[in-house]
């Protein structure tokens, strides 16, 4: 089918360039697994575990799950703003958008390359924490990681695509995306133990699209038995991302904004 | 149908600004149509609203046979664009990006005689970032005649070209245009215009305000000026009377337009004969389409 082909042609010269660009490289795996090895090595030793949603669940498992999300939600939500942004801006899309090519491959191709570059983050991270810090898998994890990070790319690539309606400059993308990631791990069980927030604050960041899919892969990761999928992950982050996505849909734009 | 694009009435405005007014033009199969004029003067929302990216307020325009408004994957198929500028992703090399565009359409060119027809065949594996400006806009070309456009549509190619690289391009054109390529340039550069364009319409404040070939345009308007330099001890009102021409001094050039060529410099050379003049730096000047443009839109000063 010749939709599924451009879109696979289209992911492959995204993953392309990212490989090319250090910027990419060394903000969506050095600084993860840098995150991953500095929190391991302070807390690993200092405390046991770190209660989650009632469960005790231990240091790494904490960390590992937690920054292995942080690591995909940077890359997505703030990957798909930058390219989309930056594309538009540099006239790149409106050039598409006159050619034959049907105008759903661009975005497709985008989101399967945010996927791949997840899945490679993901391993990259969980082979980290196992070569580094003795952390083992229960079996059924694999398969839930691989649910949550359809989940999460879905999600987070979705609210990416409803802000480049209201950003208009690659700049004001770079540093917004980014700043969002960052303000929103600390509320969500990323850098922080929950613990350690008021109770307000950890009720206010259940709803928001980051904290229940933390606790979901810090779950699945730390637990053993049943199938290491929780539902409230996919009730809230289904919500966050059908909403963007409604909200992208109307509002998209393919022309250079003026300003 | 013999014409590619049909173009009756139209009219763009923004806000109180009309961009176009009441333009009508047609493009036939196989020529280059030039659009001609300054910056602002309508050229690119004109363009753009035959490439379908803009909706017009009044008029008609058909594109292929089709309205552009319309125009679905089948239409754009057929056509080739270059737009005043877009840029590219700077890590991908020239052969991956037009290749990527290959993709698109149905019966694209293979990138080898893409490239070789934009004279970037040497380039081919060099990264875009590290690429000139003009080789850029170059690849620009390349992938708006990558997929064997029956129509292209070029707005202001060569902007920052060398004199070197634009004939090159001009060649690259003519060569498209004799594989049966119908295109639609607009520019500024009245040499190109003059060189490329079979046909020529100016604009001017969103109006056209002369159309034709730029032989007849230059009819139109053309004087042939006759012009040498100020020397000291020239009489220039005793030339004036004596040749029969009125001649008038700017700074240090003294010029007259012609009439009748022919028979005005007859008398004039045969008076500067008889009196033993000598006129320093002579020379006849057949008007250019500069002149006709400064002239139809009232830039002369």
């Amino acid at each position: 089918m010749r939709f599924v082909r451009l879109s696979l042609r289209q992911a492959h010269y995204n993953l392309v360039a990212y490989t090319r660009s250090a910027r990419t490289v060394i903000f969506g795996v050095l600084m993860p697994v840098g995150f991953l090895a500095l929190f391991n090595s302070v807390f690993g030793g200092k405390f046991k575990t770190i209660p989650v949603g009632g469960h005790n669940i231990s240091t790494i498992a904490f960390y590992t799950g937690g920054l292995t999300t942080y690591g995909v939600m940077l890359g997505t939500f703030t990957g798909i703003l930058v390219a989309i942004v930056g594309a538009r801006e540099a006239g790149w899309l409106k050039r598409f958008r006159g050619t034959p090519m049907p105008s759903g491959v661009f975005l497709a191709g985008e989101i399967l390359y945010l996927f791949v570059t997840s899945l490679g983050l993901i391993i990259v991270m969980l082979a980290v924490s196992h070569f580094g810090y003795s952390l083992s898998l229960p079996a059924h994890a694999y398969l839930a990681i691989f649910c949550y990070t359809v989940l999460g790319v879905f999600a987070f690539s979705a609210m990416g695509l409803a802000l480049t309606s209201l950003i208009t400059t690659s700049e004001m993308a770079g540093s917004v995306g980014p700043f969002t990631v960052v303000i929103l791990s600390f509320v969500s069980g990323v850098f922080l133990a929950p613990n350690l927030l008021p109770q307000w604050l950890l009720t206010f960041s259940s709803y928001l699209p980051l904290e229940p899919i933390v606790s979901g892969v810090q779950h699945a990761i730390a637990l053993p038995g049943g199938s290491g999928l929780m539902l409230r992950p996919f009730i809230v982050l289904g919500i966050w991302g059908v909403v963007s996505f409604v909200i992208a849909q109307s509002n998209f734009t393919w022309e250079p904004q003026r300003h | 149908m013999s014409n590619v694009i049909e173009v009756a009435g139209l009219t763009k405005r923004f806000g109180t600004l009309t961009a176009v007014n009441d333009v009508s033009f047609n493009v036939e199969r196989g020529e280059i149509f030039g659009l001609l004029g300054k910056n602002g003067a309508g050229k690119t929302t004109t363009v753009e609203i035959l490439e379908g990216y803009q909706s017009p307020d009044e008029g008609q325009v058909s594109v292929l046979g089709v309205d552009p408004k319309k125009g679905g994957g089948a239409w754009k198929d057929r056509i080739g664009l270059v737009l005043q500028d877009s840029d590219f992703d700077p890590s991908h090399t020239v052969t991956e990006t037009v290749k990527l565009f290959a993709g698109f359409f149905s019966h694209p060119k293979s990138v080898d005689e893409t490239l070789e027809l934009v004279g970037l065949t040497d380039k081919a594996d060099v990264r875009i970032g590290r690429l000139s400006g003009g080789q850029r806009r170059r690849v620009d070309v390349a992938l708006g005649i990558v997929g064997s456009p029956e129509l292209l549509f070029l707005d202001e190619p060569t902007t920052g070209f060398d004199p070197s690289a634009r004939r090159e391009f001009w060649t690259m054109l003519e060569g498209l245009r004799s594989a049966g390529t119908s295109i639609l340039l607009t520019t500024h550069y009245m040499e190109e215009a003059q060189h490329l364009c079979d046909r020529i319409a100016i604009l001017a404040a969103g109006r056209i305000v002369a159309e034709g070939t730029s032989t007849s345009l230059i009819a139109l308007t053309g004087t042939t000026t006759v012009r040498f330099n100020v020397v000291h001890g020239l009489d220039v009102a005793a030339l004036s009377n004596g040749a029969g021409i009125d001649f008038h001094v700017a700074g240090d050039v003294v010029s007259a337009a012609l009439v009748s060529a022919q028979s005005e410099l007859l008398r004039l050379l045969q008076y500067v004969e008889r009196v033993g003049l000598e006129l320093d730096g002579l020379e006849v000047v057949r008007p250019t389409l500069d002149d006709v443009f400064l002239d139809v839109t009232g830039e002369r000063t």
